[in-house]
């Protein structure tokens, strides 16, 4: 128990008043009406942006210019389209996006462009030139991990590597970015690779099939899109001791932060394998404030000021050097440099953890767990 | 069924009958125009010729999905394969399209599309027709090698498709007034009017009412089955034109999230699963009032949280709205309990009655001590053999390819360990999805009762492993419950099991978000992890577990009462119904069993990944599917042994953990496991008609 569950059940009974009526205060003179499309709902990622833009839009800065309508439309671009045009038909003044294909999207997004909607994308992109973007750079991303992989091993080793969703352009940009990178060093072998899906539970699945026929002792570095918080917590399982534990270039969950500290760490909270561990890491992500960094764009431009189509975020980058624990995890906080939360706050080990920008001081921890701004 | 209108004159008669006969259409027709008034109502403007445009483009592809799907619903049988061979046709064109050229030809592209479809089809048909596999199967096997394909063809989202293909099929055909994808679709409907009247048509519904009574009046089956998956295949195949021309582009993964709707539209538009029943003029309605929902869910401002709630609530809503004829389940339940309230009244309910044994005695012949000889094993199973061993065959064939390729296999125990613990989930919900699947059902609700269980027991528990004593019982009476009252929709309200199902998965994950706030907290205690993650010797924990589950699940199925209603069901409801069996009580359980098996995988995957997550069952819907029918079951029903359920289970892990052990890419592996799945169950084909 602690400020987080509190929180979050205060949260809970608000959020179900506010979602049971209706956030239909448009009559508001004066708002600026702004739809979000989300793709699918059902996953960490996609429900942690989700908290960060209600958060942002709720915030106090912007509650008075703000009435959005969050919608969801599954994992299917069909309905995505046919949602887009509604929104356009109901008056939207701004359209923000999670696009679910980069292309299908075209001619709708340009069809809203040409009523003047201002159309943003976050996270991934939409290829349709009047669309504004918010991303990371996907092959920095690839290329970053790589290398520091290749580094730590010396240029020599055997490898596993675990993609994210196969025929995605995010998962092609990564993975190809990296490849190159491998392929450079003609001792680095890759000995398997897996589809991850971009998710912890597949990952565990699909390395413990790889490792029915080998073993952790043929292996001397992971590279994955999701999986690393997974893939120490199998080592251990499989009797490895932590001083063992193979260097990782993965994902930004906040697990995975937290087993990058070192060992002996005290924080709260902790208990194997979410704990302190020493964990040779590279954590990135592609970081889930972009939906809410995207919302505050689209109210900068509805409010006249120039906003650039492409808005490429800093790669979220920790290392075991940069690697600092947070105390209550304010914005503020973050800014001085803290990455890594209490598992006392963040019980979910795979919750991400790359939720500081330098521009949305908005919002913070609470943010992104309950959908909660900073003061 | 009782005939309740008096005799009436004749043409009253015509127009009434053919009023039943189009109900299904009719019904939907009418959903469809309530859900069009309430969005033009609730709305700000009011509804222009645009909106009807930007509509019927937006339903437009899942309509002429749909349309193919429901023919082959029609003819009795099951098509997967349908939004893959929508992705492969929109990849085709974008690879295809030279986005220099000016004026392509929309008619030549649009055939290559079709074309494409049609030769998918005629693969699906060859199989299924000619060689007399599943279609379930076949499909599934298709779906898998197609996705491969398209893979190769584009390995992500990228391409161009022709302006002028847009320009086509989302323009105007006369302009203010008729929107094109309308005529679209209107000329497949004519074509398939067309068709009807043929002795094509008519073959096509005596087969899909009784296969055995077409061929003995002589319809050549084969034939028409495969002509079937052929014309379906062309409906997909413009499904994947049109979306090609809306989006101007290609993208691999567009097609596969329309496969269950695509179902849902069929069933909503009053087509019976199983064939012989309805069309596909109901089926657009169908596709058309599943589209609205989206625009619904705006216009009402339905938060996201609650947007899969809201959305499962219109569909059971939509399909609710169909039983208040005179005839329907939930019609004919009331009166039946009307009936017997009244017999418990006057005291003639039978159990009220004197029940004293008036059986004849059967005079007992001398000859006791000459026995007849008692049949052996292999004689007295043969049927089980027959659909099982191909499986465990297959299942042994893999396991030495793993061991030449890859090395470290038939010796090594922890080859051994994986492959039990990793079968261990589908082989739970094999018991579950091969029940409801032996009684004629499908339990599409799977994923989120997965979910939603894992994340409620991850929240209970948070790491306690003294929490395990209350949250284990708990969560699974939540499973109980969940599996009641898809199993009440089911009987009570006469809801068709697919729709039923998907509506309630939709509701879980709305339930599952709620609870969580978009974040699953808490994890799984040490004992539990240690259940599925540790060993005693060289053997983990859960394996055991495993050998009791099925030894469990053997007697359950096969030397139980419940058991032997549950293939009576599947055999023929009807004459199950009438040597009196329970049968609502029995498809109750059955569904509660399914929830429970879904609901011990969600709690085991908790403890195997060490927490819960959103979305973690999305992954066992098909595969549950998958393992049922490779082991021999029959997915209409009635036929089928869990042994071989676990030996398809088994194979399928096993392949899988062949195919990560290589490097092969995505793609190669795809088409690889649709292919081995094809042809492990190629011996499970039905004999020849005699």
């Amino acid at each position: 128990m602690g400020i987080g569950s509190k929180a979050r059940r205060l949260a809970l009974l608000a959020g179900m008043a506010v979602c049971a009526f209706g956030m239909s205060a448009a009559e508001a003179a004066g708002k600026h009406k702004i739809f979000l499309s989300m793709s699918f709902i059902g996953n960490d990622w996609q429900a942690e942006a989700a908290n960060m833009v209600k958060a942002m839009a709720s915030h106090k800065s912007m509650a008075d210019k703000v009435d959005l309508q969050v919608q969801v439309a599954g994992p299917n671009a069909q309905r995505q389209i046919q949602q887009i045009n509604a929104m356009v038909q109901a008056g939207a003044e701004a359209i923000v996006i999670f696009p679910i294909s980069p292309t299908a999207l075209n001619q709708v997004v340009k069809n809203a462009c040409d009523k003047g909607v201002k159309v943003f994308a976050y996270d991934a992109e939409i290829t349709e030139p009047c669309a504004y973007n918010v991303h990371i750079d996907q092959e920095e991303a690839g290329r970053v991990t790589a290398e520091w992989l290749v580094k730590k091993l010396n240029g020599k080793g055997n490898i596993i590597a675990v993609t994210g969703v196969p025929g995605t352009s995010v998962d092609d940009l990564r993975t190809k970015a990296a490849k190159e990178v491998f392929a450079k060093h003609p001792d680095i072998k890759i000995v398997g690779e897996a589809v991850g899906m971009w998710s912890q539970a597949v990952a565990r699945t699909e390395l413990s099939k790889i490792l029915a026929t080998r073993s952790w002792d043929d292996i001397n570095g992971l590279w994955m899109q999701v999986g690393c918080f997974t893939a120490n917590s199998m080592q251990l399982e499989a009797g490895k001791k932590v001083s063992e534990l193979l260097p990782c270039a993965g994902e930004g969950s906040n697990g995975g932060r937290i087993q990058m500290l070192p060992e002996g760490t005290e924080v709260e909270g902790a208990t194997s394998p979410y704990a302190p561990l020493g964990a040779p890491r590279m954590s990135y992500a592609s970081p889930p404030y972009s939906g809410a960094l995207a919302l505050k764009l689209a109210v900068e431009a509805l409010d006249g000021k120039e906003v650039a189509k492409k808005t490429i975020l800093p790669l979220p980058v920790v290392t075991n050097d940069t690697i600092k624990l947070c105390d209550e995890g304010t914005w503020a906080e973050m800014k001085a440099g803290c990455n890594a939360f209490k598992p006392s706050l963040v019980s979910n080990p795979g919750w991400f953890a790359s939720i500081f920008s330098d521009q949305t001081p908005e919002i913070g921890l609470a943010a992104a767990l309950v959908g909660q701004p900073e003061e | 069924m009782s005939v309740t209108s008096s005799p009436a004159a004749a043409p009253a008669a015509t127009v009434s009958r053919l009023l039943a006969r189009h109900s299904g259409a009719i019904i939907a027709a009418i959903v469809f125009a309530v859900l069009l008034l309430i969005v033009d109502l609730v709305s700000a403007g009011r509804l222009t010729y645009f909106d009807i445009s930007f509509l019927s483009s937006g339903g437009a592809t899942s309509a002429l999905a749909a349309i193919g799907q429901t023919v082959v619903i029609l003819s009795g049988g099951f098509d997967l394969s349908a939004g893959a061979v929508i992705s492969l046709v929109n990849v085709v064109l974008a690879k295809g399209m030279d986005p220099m050229a000016t004026g392509t030809s929309v008619a030549l592209w649009t055939l290559a599309g079709i074309g494409v479809g049609m030769l998918v089809g005629a693969f699906n048909g060859f199989f299924i027709a000619v060689l007399r596999m599943q279609p379930i199967v076949v499909t599934l096997s298709t779906m898998f090698i197609l996705q491969g394909v398209t893979l190769l063809v584009m390995d992500k989202p990228g391409g161009f498709v022709s302006p002028d293909l847009g320009a086509f099929y989302l323009g105007d055909a006369i302009a203010g007034w008729i929107p094109m994808p309308l005529v679209v679709i209107g000329v497949v409907l004519l074509g398939w009017f067309w068709l009807k009247g043929t002795r094509f048509g008519t073959a096509l519904y005596a087969i899909g009412s009784d296969p055995d009574a077409a061929a003995s009046v002589g319809v050549r089956v084969v034939l028409v089955r495969f002509l079937v998956y052929v014309v379906a295949g062309g409906c997909y195949g413009l499904a994947g034109v049109f979306i090609s021309a809306q989006t101007g582009s290609g993208d691999p993964l567009v097609g596969n999230p329309l496969l269950l709707s695509m179902f849902a539209a069929v069933v909503v538009g009053g087509t019976r699963l199983g064939g012989g029943q309805g069309g596909p003029v109901g089926t657009v309605f169908g596709a058309y009032i599943l589209m609205m929902v989206v625009n619904i869910l705006l216009v009402l401002n339905v938060s996201a949280y609650y947007s899969t709630i809201a959305e499962g609530m219109i569909l059971i809503l939509a399909v609710l709205a169909g039983s208040l004829s005179h005839g329907s389940v939930l019609a004919r339940q009331l009166r039946a309990l009307h009936a017997r309230l009244a017999a418990w009244r006057a005291g003639m309910l039978p159990s009220q009655i004197d029940r004293t044994d008036r059986r004849l005695r059967i005079a007992r012949g001398s000859t006791d001590d000459q026995q007849a000889p008692h049949p052996a094993f292999h004689i007295r199973n043969a049927e089980t053999l027959r659909y099982a061993l191909p499986a465990y065959v297959c299942l042994a064939v893999v396991v030495i390819v793993t061991q030449i390729w890859l090395g470290r296999a038939i010796v090594n125990v922890t080859y051994w360990n994986s492959l039990f613990v990793l079968s261990s989930f589908l082989a739970i919900l094999a018991l579950g999805q091969g029940s409801v699947i032996l009684t004629g059902g499908l339990d599409l609700s799977v994923p989120w009762t997965i979910g939603l269980s894992g994340i409620l027991l991850a929240g209970m528990v948070n790491g306690s492993d003294a929490a395990l004593a209350y949250a284990l019982p708990a969560v699974l009476l939540i499973a109980c419950l969940i599996g009641l009252a898809n199993g009440i929709g089911i009987v009570f309200l006469g809801i068709s099991p697919i729709v039923m199902t998907l509506a309630t998965n939709g509701i879980l994950q709305g339930v599952a978000l709620l609870y969580s706030q978009g974040t699953p907290a808490g994890f799984s205690s040490p004992m539990l992890r240690w259940f599925m993650t540790g060993k005693v010797f060289v053997v983990t924990p859960v394996v055991l577990f495993m050998i009791a589950f099925v030894v469990f699940a053997v007697l359950l199925l096969g030397r139980t009462a419940f058991g032997r209603r549950v293939y009576g069901i599947g055999n023929s409801l009807r004459a199950a119904q009438l040597s009196g069996i329970a049968v609502g009580r029995t498809l109750i359980l059955v569904y509660v069993l399914s929830a429970v098996c879904a609901g011990l995988v969600g709690i085991m995957l908790t403890g195997f990944s060490g927490q819960a997550s959103l979305g973690m069952g999305d992954d066992y819907l098909l595969p549950s599917i998958a393992v049922v029918v490779v082991g021999g079951a029959l997915i209409t029903g009635g036929r089928g042994h869990y042994l071989g359920m676990l030996g398809g289970v088994l194979l399928l892990t096993a392949l899988q953990m062949l195919l990560a052990g290589t490097t092969l890419p995505y793609a190669t592996r795809a088409i690889l496991f649709g292919l081995v799945v094809l042809g492990a169950v190629m011996a499970l084909r039905e004999r020849r008609i005699q």
